[in-house]
């Protein structure tokens, strides 16, 4: 069951990869060619892979809408999630799809420490090493 | 001699061996600002402070959106924090994350570019008289404390750095401190600028990066001051001299465009390029100069930029009726 349908997935993606790819390539002609496009291809020979191809493209935009689903759960609304998200490179929402729940949040300085945590604390902000405590001051 | 006499020598016989010996304890002092007490950068100001850049407080989760607003403002941007907390806070997270920092100032129509993690590309950029936007762990790594801050000023000759954050808008930090907490997070800082200019220790890839990223919200055209502001610090870059090309293109300014390929591929010699060049010079009404360019694109493409090919097939056959 699980394999059978495992295998549609992939029959799909290749479909649409490849309609995605000819997509791109009519809406290469008779057009300029994009900045983007000369920065995607510069960054993917520079990585020594391959050109960026259709199935890259397709992935990316599948990433993306697993991204606005990834914020919407997290306590964005539809919209914002999807502003948000379309202001994002290829790269940024790869990241964001990746590291949601381990990057690092910017929050501020509110505290709920257990003891053990406090003393330590405590130390390694006289030391220098951490500025948790507004009324400490390092020692050098 | 009075027993208060003798009972703070006592102390100070105590404590000084302790102290003596964290102060002599070369770990304890972070490589950067090490290098920066070394020797004094040349060029570089003892002393900055940046008097204008706005201050809010946050004693709550939202520092991102209140520091934002900060450098946006320094910058000439109107942005409160309470407009900029739907773009960039995530309630589950209770924080906001880097990506979405620099992705909501380009929203507003700033440039948004990361900063090389060097302690000394930050002073330069505070005596260049641009805030920078740090990300610090104020904690430890199994217990991070995330936090962001506004750097608005140092002093080399005092060791600080002058910063707001959270409720203190007049903070002064050793820089060992700032080190510390700031290599947590991998070094990571931003700067906030118009477009029309470039922060003043820029990297080329993340200018790059600042200015794709402005384009992509605010549209080809509109993203022109800062192509021209990039491709005039580089002007031997292929993506920035493509950027400004197809900008110009976009408003319409096509015999501008037609000059900045012109000169870009006599520099470069690239298929795309060429490319673009044929057709604007097609759409120019020039089509015998049209064919040339065409031409050059595609012995180009033959020889050494096969990615190309497709595009420049579908030009030259475009330009040979």
């Amino acid at each position: 069951m699980s394999s059978s349908r495992r295998a549609t997935r992939w029959l799909c993606l290749l479909l649409a990869s490849s309609l995605s790819f000819a997509g791109l390539m009519q809406s290469a002609q008779a057009a300029l060619i994009g900045t983007e496009t000369v920065a995607a291809v510069q960054a993917a020979e520079q990585a020594g892979g391959n050109q960026a191809d259709g199935r890259t493209f397709l992935t990316q935009a599948l990433q993306r809408e697993d991204v606005v689903a990834a914020l919407q759960q997290r306590g964005l609304s539809a919209d914002e999630a999807k502003a948000r998200v379309a202001a994002l490179s290829d790269e940024q929402a790869q990241w964001l799809a990746a590291q949601v729940d381990q990057a690092p949040a910017g929050a501020g300085d509110i505290l709920g420490a257990l003891v053990f945590i406090f003393v330590l604390l405590l130390i390694t902000d006289v030391l220098g090493l951490t500025k948790v405590f507004p009324f400490t001051r390092s020692v050098r | 001699m009075s027993h208060a006499q003798g009972r703070r020598r006592l102390l100070h016989a105590l404590a000084a061996p302790c102290i003596a010996s964290l102060a002599g304890c070369t770990s304890l002092t972070p490589p950067m600002t090490a290098a920066l007490q070394a020797q004094a950068p040349a060029g570089l100001p003892s002393r900055v402070e940046l008097a204008g850049v706005p201050f809010f407080a946050d004693d709550s989760t939202l520092c991102g959106p209140a520091t934002l607003a900060s450098v946006l403002q320094a910058a000439g941007f109107a942005a409160t924090p309470a407009e900029l907390a739907p773009q960039v806070y995530l309630p589950a997270r209770e924080g906001s994350l880097q990506p979405e920092m620099l992705a909501a100032a380009a929203r507003h129509g700033a440039l948004a570019t990361r900063m090389a993690p060097e302690l000394l590309a930050l002073l330069r950029e505070l005596a260049a008289g641009t805030p920078v936007l740090v990300l610090v762990n104020l904690a430890l790594p199994f217990w991070p404390r995330w936090h962001y801050a506004v750097l608005v000023g140092y002093d080399l000759g005092r060791g600080e750095l002058r910063l707001h954050s959270g409720m203190d808008g007049h903070a002064s930090w050793p820089m060992a401190t700032f080190e510390h907490t700031w290599a947590r997070s991998g070094h990571w800082a931003m700067a906030v600028t118009p477009p029309s200019r470039l922060p003043a220790t820029a990297e080329l890839p993340a200018s790059r990066e600042a200015v794709l990223a402005l384009q992509r919200v605010q549209g080809t055209a509109a993203s022109l001051p800062a192509w021209r502001a990039a491709a005039a610090r580089w002007p031997q870059d292929l993506v920035l001299g493509m950027g400004l090309g197809n900008s110009l293109y976009a408003r319409g300014d096509k015999a501008e465009a037609a000059s900045q390929f012109e000169a870009l591929a006599a520099r470069l010699d690239s298929a795309a390029t060429w490319n673009n060049l044929a057709h604007v010079r097609w759409e120019l009404g020039q089509p015998e100069a049209a064919r040339q360019a065409a031409q050059q694109a595609w012995r180009r493409a033959e020889q050494a930029e096969p990615a190309w090919a497709e595009a420049v097939g579908e030009t030259l056959r475009q330009v040979n009726p």
